[in-house]
């Protein structure tokens, strides 16, 4: 089996079908990761999307300095945050026309508890929701995430306690 | 209330799967289409700098003096008629005076039709 980088190099060759090995090998997890956030697949897809067009164009000037999952993990990271500021907007301007439910409907508990707490992760600085995301949706440890952004392991973990303090205070609120 | 824990029961209730071969096919379409987007947009700009360019270089040629452009010497047309009477008729006479045998010079200007030498020929006859 060809690893992420001999495949890489194989597309910097011009080879399509390598890029689409790629796109068949980290597909499952980078939707997974959109899915959490969003739980519309339709919307997930779309993100995921631009996140391999994205690739697409990046990997052909791919240097090697980091491991593709790291990258394509950054990458994912990015567009949650891109995603998170846009609903922000639209939630201000209040795109989302959908009325306020009257009674809440115990068959959808779990939508509307993932509706709140995204809510409150989007209200969150952009480190400690990046933070929260990579450790409670990817359960990735804190060495990881530190590597992913570029910080000291133990700012990982403050960042972390900040934020689940501050998505605390908002959810009792 | 244990936020990761919440957290995490509605993130694991949220795995779903997507069907790859589509998403591949889906994604290299949408990113052709973006691609002839980007192209047309490009070639836009350029037709748009390009027809700047030449308009501006165009008018910067453009002069305030209209001589240039058209000839400002014109005279009315009957002092160009009388001018070219006058001109044909000092050739003719020019003809008639330096010619080694006249009567040539006159059939001549008769086939051409020139009737003042004639005329002024007929009356040097009588």
């Amino acid at each position: 089996m060809r690893t992420d980088e001999e495949l890489i190099k194989e597309f910097q060759n011009g080879s399509e079908e390598a890029f689409n090995e790629l796109v068949k090998r980290h597909l499952p997890d980078t939707y997974g990761f959109f899915i959490k956030f969003t739980s519309d697949p339709i919307e997930a897809e779309d993100l995921a999307q631009d996140v391999f067009i994205k690739m697409y164009k990046a990997l052909k000037k791919f240097r090697f300095q980091s491991k593709f999952k790291t990258y394509l993990y950054r990458a994912n990271i990015n567009m949650s945050n891109t995603y998170f500021k846009r609903n922000k907007w639209r939630n201000l301007l209040h795109l989302d026309q959908a009325p306020e439910p009257v009674y809440m409907d115990t068959s959808n508990e779990d939508e509307w508890k993932r509706n709140e707490l995204w809510n409150a992760v989007s209200k969150l600085p952009s480190r400690q929701r990046m933070v929260v995301t990579m450790r409670i949706s990817d359960e990735m440890p804190y060495k990881d995430i530190a590597k992913v952004m570029g910080i000291s392991e133990n700012s990982a973990k403050v960042n972390y306690h900040h934020a689940v303090k501050a998505l605390k205070d908002q959810l009792e609120n | 209330m244990n936020i990761e824990k919440e957290l995490k029961n509605i993130i694991l209730s949220q795995d779903q799967t997507i069907d790859t071969d589509d998403f591949i096919n889906n994604m290299h379409a949408e990113r052709k289409r973006r691609f002839a987007k980007k192209i047309g947009f490009l070639n836009g700009v350029s037709a748009a700098v390009f027809l700047t360019i030449f308009g501006f270089a165009s008018m910067s040629q453009l002069t305030d003096d209209f001589a240039v452009y058209a000839s400002n010497d014109l005279q009315p047309l009957e002092v160009m008629d009388s001018e070219t009477e006058a001109y044909v008729y000092d050739i003719a006479s020019y003809l008639v005076d330096t010619s080694d045998d006249i009567w040539e010079t006159i059939i001549f200007l008769d086939e051409i039709q020139y009737e003042p030498v004639i005329a002024m020929n007929n009356r040097g006859v009588e």
